[in-house]
């Protein structure tokens, strides 16, 4: 019985996310939007959490499964590459160090600026 | 055969997949046996040798699909735990997922405009470094093919986990703060899931600049994809 309990109690925390998610969705029709209706309902979940009552451990299960097992979610589209693998052929083989360099760029770039920032902040301290 | 049955298999063989890849990165943890890699290989190769149209799977495939969201929505989850943390650090975490951001974003998109590529791959492109759903999102909606956005998100996560904290260790780059938020706002999932073997502070500053940077890149992409294409 336990674990029907602890079944029913993340799939409800699920639906509760899902609730956020569809009203991120519809906020974004509704506004126009650029941004992500995902990203509309995660905003609106953290501003839930941090001004108003509502509580992590309403949702921390469902949480923590989804993000556990995001890979497992993105393995259908990512499946969807065997429609466009011809992309890849040719030239389009320099995509992949077109990301990878970019990649590279990033981590140094904001890597760099923090250590900066996080290092500055100690000296003024002192 | 009905479309439910169909729906019901294509869930049934991702989930099976993706538990049996699960099983074989525990056995060989190696970068290159990343379970989202090793599933997505097992069952393309499924599909072609049985001659089922991605369409088919797909019946099922939507279901699992859908979750997407309501993942997205969970980051708000760790971001709002480490929300302390977050306050004791605002700069250098503002600034470092802002910069990386930036970076991501006009890097991949100039590289690829110069080399003359189609708008559909360079739309593909722009936002490798989010988290897959949001960059597959942010690619809809710029035009670009989502299943190529998500291929590009995995190079940038696999390759940033494999070479950055030893690129960063080389320049002298060595502060939690900036390994967690280099790797984490570079490389996402991936990125953070390797940061966490430089301990847990690191790990939580990863996890926040990877939701940090999902919000930031899905604002900057149309923006600069506006000014710059």
């Amino acid at each position: 019985m336990g674990n029907i309990h602890a079944v029913a109690k993340i799939l409800l925390q699920v639906g509760i996310l899902s609730i956020f998610y569809v009203i991120g969705t519809k906020i974004q029709q509704f506004f126009h939007l650029i941004i992500p209706g995902s990203i509309i309902g995660m905003l609106l979940l953290f501003m839930v959490l941090l001004t108003t009552k509502f509580k992590t451990k309403w949702v921390d299960e469902g949480a923590k499964l989804l993000i556990k097992h995001l890979p497992l979610l993105f393995i259908p589209v990512t499946v969807g590459i065997i429609n466009y693998l011809s992309i890849f052929n040719g030239k389009g083989i320099l995509l992949i160090p077109i990301a990878f360099i970019s990649t590279l760029i990033v981590i140094v770039g904001s890597g760099g600026i923090s250590q900066y920032l996080a290092r500055k902040r100690v000296n003024d301290h002192e | 055969m009905n479309s439910l049955f169909l729906g019901l298999l294509g869930v049934i063989g991702t989930l099976i997949a993706y538990m049996g890849a699960l099983y074989i990165y525990q056995k060989y943890p190696y970068p290159i046996l990343l379970p989202v890699f090793v599933a997505t290989v097992a069952i393309a190769i499924t599909l072609i040798l049985f001659h089922i149209p991605y369409d088919a799977y797909m019946q099922g495939g939507k279901w699992i699909d859908w979750l997407l969201g309501p993942a997205v929505v969970a980051l708000a989850y760790p971001l709002y735990n480490q929300w302390e943390m977050v306050k004791k650090y605002p700069f250098p975490l503002l600034a470092g997922v802002g910069i990386g951001s930036l970076l991501g974003i006009t890097t991949g998109l100039l590289l690829a405009k110069w080399l003359h590529f189609d708008h559909q791959v360079i739309y593909s492109l722009i936002p490798k470094n989010s988290t897959t759903p949001v960059a597959m999102e942010i690619t809809e909606s710029l035009g670009g093919i989502a299943p190529m956005a998500t291929v590009f998100v995995m190079i940038a996560g696999i390759g940033g986990a494999i070479t950055g904290p030893a690129i960063l260790k080389r320049l002298g780059i060595t502060h939690f703060l900036a390994i967690g938020i280099g790797v984490g706002s570079a490389s996402h999932a991936i990125g953070t899931s390797k940061v966490m073997e430089y301990g847990v502070l690191a790990g939580a500053v990863s996890t926040v600049a990877m939701s940090l940077s999902a919000v930031v890149i899905s604002i900057l992409s149309p923006i600069l994809t506006n000014i710059l294409m």
